[in-house]
């Protein structure tokens, strides 16, 4: 087994009795990337990661993180993981500060001045008791709980759920940091533009299976567009038939709709020829990517 | 001082575990302070006399001269009141401290620290034992205290016995109800089986007074290991205390390996 590999599921499958959580995820994930696991909501992101955590036994396939079991070695490998849960549920009874110290005291200690470092960045108020917080304040909380100890994998389930623009921005440096410092962090996420934004590669999940592993530059160069052309004259259909990458062509007097796969390079030099007077573009949402390999994959069955 | 999951989990315990002991004292207090005037009421003897056995049975068991204190505090305490307060208190915690976690989720937080999973069945285990123990202890405290304080004629170190015979018995149905979470998961479904198991071997023992044929069934009934001795007039017997406290070993013992096993719902 390759060394570099943090985490690494070998045909993990699990089973809720007969409903599908997972089937047969190979994944690589490899020391020092940031990891996105991307898929729409009850794709088998959560229970990919509630499985590598040891809180579900899979059904079929085994996994190792830093080279060991996860069933057997759970508690150690714990130790080395830092999580934030999708569905965050703190102890509403204690303050902020509290629960940091008794989870660092699980951990055999913490260095408190970086945490309050961390909780100055996210303008966390700890003294504050959780049950008074906010959906965005108990998702901070959820956050320094999981970078505290300085892990060296990060184990994020929709991290950004609830957090306004501004600390998702200062979550993002801090995961460029924590990724300097040779930090691992596997990031699921529904948000594909938070996915580009921040990971190296990325594991499309779909239905309980891994559709595909892509680095950001490839996923990108497949996805498909919806471009709208409004030139300053009617133009000619015809003009636009042969162009590369180009379907779905419509033209309406003055208005060009099309479909983009890949580059838009070919379809901006060949509208070049006429005035145009805006060109639209609508980024591909989690659905058409899918779609694409879905269809693709499809394809290559025939 | 949350140093790990027993300090954590009997920190959360606080503030209910100050409302039990207050109630249970004031309970202890009110019921000695009531003694001396019910030890003059010697009609209730002849009235208890008349009763056929069966409904002795029903009202406190072999005690006859309810106006002695052994036989007041043994019919208006520990025959009802004080292991049905226990058993409430028991089987909600024990329900609670596993199963209602994990429904509100905080315990698969908990477990993606460095903490076994063994480990934090046994914390919380030793926290129900704990606590339990604690509302016995002020119980007894209070009550010791009053009696002597009233002089009423009764030995302390009994009290203190019967007690503890309550506290075993609502351990019992405590750990039921916890092991039940541990194994499935479900609040409400441990709290029901514990308390449905509870009232169905509560009648076993009543009813096996009365009923013949069911007399032989009664050792089945946890109920009837805390009854027969009869604490307060003869102090502990060490069978049917093993027998509970055995079976408080065994709930726990399962709820070990049938905890590491499964798989945490959220």
């Amino acid at each position: 087994m390759n060394n570099d590999n943090i985490i690494h599921t070998v045909k993990l499958t699990k089973y809720y009795g007969k409903q599908l959580g997972i089937e047969e995820v190979n994944l690589e994930v490899k020391q020092g990337e940031v990891f996105g696991y991307l898929g729409p909501n009850g794709a088998g992101k959560t229970t990919t990661i509630r499985t590598l955590l040891d809180f579900i036994r899979p059904t079929k396939g085994s996994a190792t993180m830093f080279g060991q079991d996860i069933r057997q070695s759970s508690v150690e490998i714990h130790s080395r993981v830092g999580y934030l849960n999708g569905e965050l549920a703190l102890w509403n009874n204690m303050t902020g500060e509290d629960l940091l110290k008794y989870l660092g005291n699980l951990r055999g200690g913490l260095d408190w001045k970086y945490v309050q470092q961390l909780a100055a960045r996210f303008e966390c108020d700890l003294p504050r008791r959780i049950q008074g917080l906010s959906l965005g304040n108990k998702q901070k909380l959820g956050l320094l709980q999981a970078f505290m100890h300085k892990p060296e994998l990060l184990i994020l389930d929709e991290p950004t759920n609830g957090l306004d623009p501004l600390m998702q921005h200062e979550f993002y440096d801090l995961l460029t940091e924590t990724k300097k410092a040779g930090s691992t962090v596997f990031l699921s996420s529904h948000i594909l533009p938070e996915v580009e934004k921040v990971c190296d590669r990325v594991g499309i999940i779909r239905q309980g299976k891994l559709v595909t592993v892509e680095t950001i530059e490839t996923l990108k160069s497949h996805s498909i567009r919806q471009i709208e052309i409004h030139f300053a004259k009617a133009i000619p259909k015809e003009k636009f038939n042969n162009v590369p990458g180009v379907r779905d062509i419509v033209v309406q007097d003055k208005l060009l709709t099309c479909t983009v796969v890949g580059s838009l390079d070919a379809l901006v030099k060949a509208a070049a020829q006429c005035e145009v007077l805006n060109i639209i573009s609508h980024e591909p949402s989690l659905e058409e990517i899918f779609m694409t390999y879905y269809n693709e994959g499809k394809n290559n069955v025939k | 001082m949350l140093n790990n999951v027993f300090m954590k989990t009997l920190r959360d315990q606080q503030r209910s575990l100050l409302y039990w002991i207050f109630y249970l004292i004031a309970i202890a207090v009110v019921m000695a302070l009531i003694y001396p005037t019910i030890s003059k009421m010697t009609a209730f003897n002849q009235y208890l006399a008349q009763l056929p056995e069966g409904m002795k049975e029903m009202f406190g068991g072999a005690i006859v001269d309810y106006t002695s204190p052994v036989g007041y505090f043994t019919t208006e305490l520990f025959f009802f009141m004080v292991p049905l307060l226990l058993l409430i208190f028991g089987i909600g915690f024990g329900a609670n401290t596993i199963a209602g976690d994990e429904e509100k989720g905080t315990l698969g937080f908990l477990l993606a620290n460095p903490v076994p999973r063994w480990r934090v069945v046994a914390d919380k285990f030793g926290v129900l034992v704990v606590s339990m123990m604690l509302l016995g202890l002020f119980f007894w405290v209070g009550l010791a205290i009053t009696a002597s304080a009233m002089n009423i004629d009764i030995s302390i170190l009994k009290l203190g016995e019967a007690t503890l015979g309550a506290v075993l018995l609502a351990l019992v149905f405590a750990s039921l109800a916890f092991m039940a979470g541990c194994i499935k998961g479900s609040k409400s479904l441990s709290m029901g089986v514990a308390s449905g198991i509870g009232v169905l071997t509560y009648l076993l023992n009543t009813l096996g007074g009365m009923v013949s044929w069911l007399k032989g069934y009664r050792f089945f009934s946890p109920f009837y290991h805390y009854m027969e001795p009869n604490t307060l007039q003869n102090g502990l017997s060490p069978v049917h205390i093993l027998v509970m406290a055995g079976l408080v070993v065994v709930f726990f013992a399962v709820s070990i390996p049938a905890f590491i096993r499964r798989d945490i719902s959220i």
